[in-house]
């Protein structure tokens, strides 16, 4: 597909110039981080920035949403509307890796039986823009672990790389070619395209943190009992900052709110490192204690995620490492099993 | 787009206390839409979302056979939130069912063995859905013998007391009803179920297994059909775990790398052995 250059300080310019028209969240600081935010006038895109705090996934699955909506008729509360609508949007300058875990999001949420129409619609009628890396960000940084890079489309409709005096624009899909209007005229030659490609090369040899993700699911396959297990949860707070940060974590709560005579059903963000989530109303509790919890986690990353959807559900964005207030660090439990 | 988390509004038609303690009861639903009942066609063993807004929902497996018409029922414990909610709800009343959910007793397998179903106390709700399936005059010639053995504690825990008097008189099956203690009216058997299969002893010929009950009454009773030659493959059970989606999203029903609510709850033996021992 097309390619084209626009001139570096002409990105925000862009942004700015898309919200008009259309809903868009972008990167700004907010006090001493920057997260993903709907683009109005009284707030700046912010594009030198390393990665967002928060993973972007609440794009797509907001950290609670409303469902369905009820009220109370003389025959107790009926079923008043669905809630699920999505407003064209545009998601500006994500980095690849974020972009990488809505393929993974994509493969739970959007399959063949049953689909989620909450995530799907907001998925299809958004166009993600994204912003390579051709530095890495943190030193935690392991994308290249998880079948990811620091260049790369994978996700994206639109994929911007830092050729030094501009940005190299590539159309990756249809959907992203619709906006092609917002970014200039000048067509990138191959000299644009060869320095993209030598970026793309350095940037992936910057990757320093490796861990070995995919050499751990034959030993996690028989290794459900080892007493490994008992090793990585005795400082774990049981907080579910990692889960919160993690842009593949998907679990969500059901719940009802009533005010009045209306009521709503929400959908939240949930933990499987919290204990009441598998609680059951008898008082049993498959997973017990943090310890079958942070089984769990690593399992449904790197084992169950793979047996499901031939996939590891992890993009190796490094905010659990970074945000762990206890400094649990996935990559070292990959290392470890990987010696069991 | 059928939005799978929006429930199909249903009138409760009857409520039915099942047992003296007057915690069991069984409610049959009507659609308030007669077209959603075909939509919501389902196979024993499939299990629903009650759904009751402002308090949430319960996953319950469906206790009414989809050769009854015109409603669906469900035999729901009073425990929780919602089921407590329930419980105090009138005929009348408007409410909401997801589903149907899960995969289901696998009739095409059944189809043509000699079925021995195991029931113990309130776990009998999709048995019940299945052997009305089967005697379902049109169905039952597709089903070699029908044996039934079905315990409770008490003789006014057992559950369904009309249909096991009606089931009683048939010819077609063998009927065995248990209490593990009787009471001054009790003229029927008494004794443990794990003993009375053992009494009763179906043939492992051609045979499968269908067993739900109490995690004590399945870990005695699992032994006595590998001493009658079942294999694991012929043992069928159905798990309950904590669900909210229902359909394999929200993350909490997984056994291993399989969701309960949309892979199971109906596994044999042997796909649970594949599994982690972790329900």
């Amino acid at each position: 597909m097309e390619k084209r250059l626009i001139k570096k300080d002409a990105l925000a310019g862009i942004a700015k110039k898309m919200a008009e028209k259309l809903h868009v969240w972008a990167p700004v600081k907010k006090e001493d981080n920057v997260l993903f935010a709907p683009l109005k006038k009284d707030n700046e895109p912010f594009f030198a920035y390393l990665n967002s705090k928060n993973a972007p996934k609440n794009v797509f699955f907001p950290h609670t949403e409303t469902m369905m909506k009820y009220t109370r008729t003389p025959n107790g509360m009926v079923f008043s509307s669905e809630e699920n609508k999505a407003d064209e949007a545009v998601l500006f300058g994500v980095r690849p890796c974020d972009a990488h875990s809505f393929v993974l999001l994509d493969k739970l949420f959007d399959q063949e039986k049953y689909k989620d129409s909450y995530y799907i619609s907001k998925r299809q009628n958004t166009t993600v823009i994204s912003l390579a890396c051709v530095k890495p960000p943190y030193s935690s940084c392991f994308c290249t672990s998880v079948d990811g890079e620091p260049v790369s489309a994978d996700g994206a409709d639109i994929l911007l790389t830092d050729i030094g005096s501009d940005y190299l624009v590539e159309f990756i899909t249809s959907k992203g070619e619709k906006l092609a209007s917002y970014f200039g005229e000048t067509k990138a030659d191959t000299v644009a395209e060869t320095k993209k490609n030598e970026i793309a090369v350095k940037a992936k040899d910057a990757i320093k943190s490796k861990i070995p993700a995919h050499e751990i699911k034959p030993i996690l396959d028989k290794n459900f009992d080892n007493p490994f297990w008992n090793t990585i949860h005795g400082k774990c707070l049981a907080c579910g900052t990692c889960t919160y940060m993690c842009p593949t974590c998907h679990c969500f709560d059901i719940s009802d709110e009533v005010k009045g005579s209306d009521g709503v059903r929400i959908r939240s963000w949930d933990s499987c490192m919290f204990p009441l989530f598998t609680k059951e109303t008898s008082g049993h509790n498959p997973r017990s204690s943090q310890k079958e919890r942070w089984r769990q986690r690593t399992m449904h990353k790197f084992k169950y995620y793979v047996d499901m959807f031939n996939a590891i559900a992890c993009v190796g964005c490094g905010r659990c490492v970074m945000s762990c207030p206890v400094n649990i660090d996935i990559r070292k439990i990959v290392e470890d099993i990987s010696k069991l | 787009m059928q939005n799978p988390y929006i429930p199909y509004p249903v009138v409760v038609d009857k409520i039915i206390t099942e047992v003296d303690t007057k915690d069991i009861k069984t409610f049959r639903f009507k659609f308030v839409n007669p077209e959603d009942e075909q939509k919501y066609a389902y196979i024993p063993g499939q299990f629903g979302e009650l759904s009751i807004y402002g308090k949430g929902e319960s996953p319950i497996g469906i206790a009414s056979s989809p050769t009854q018409k015109g409603y669906v029922e469900f035999t729901v414990q009073k425990a929780g939130v919602v089921t407590t909610a329930l419980h105090e709800m009138e005929e009348g009343t408007v409410m909401g069912i997801r589903g149907p959910l899960g995969n289901s007793w696998p009739l095409d397998f059944l189809a043509g063995k000699n079925i021995v179903i195991v029931g113990g106390g309130f776990a009998f709700t999709t048995l019940r859905s299945l052997i009305n399936y089967m005697i379902f005059e049109d169905n039952r010639k597709r089903f070699g013998n029908i044996t039934i053995i079905y315990g409770a504690r008490t003789p006014g825990l057992l559950l369904y007391k009309d249909e096991l008097a009606e089931w009683g008189k048939r010819t077609d099956l063998n009927l065995n009803v248990t209490v593990d203690k009787g009471d001054a009216n009790w003229k029927g058997r008494e004794g443990f179920v794990p003993t009375v299969c053992k009494e009763v002893a179906p043939s492992k010929e051609n045979a499968v297994a269908v067993i739900c009950g109490p995690p004590i009454m399945i870990r005695f009773t699992l032994p006595v059909f590998f001493d009658l030659g079942f294999s694991k493959e012929n043992i069928l059970t159905s798990l309950e775990m904590r669900m909210k989606c229902g359909i394999g999203k929200c993350g909490r029903c997984n056994v291993g790398s399989k969701y309960v609510c949309k892979d199971g709850p109906v596994f044999s033996l042997a796909e649970l052995d594949k599994l982690t021992p972790e329900y």
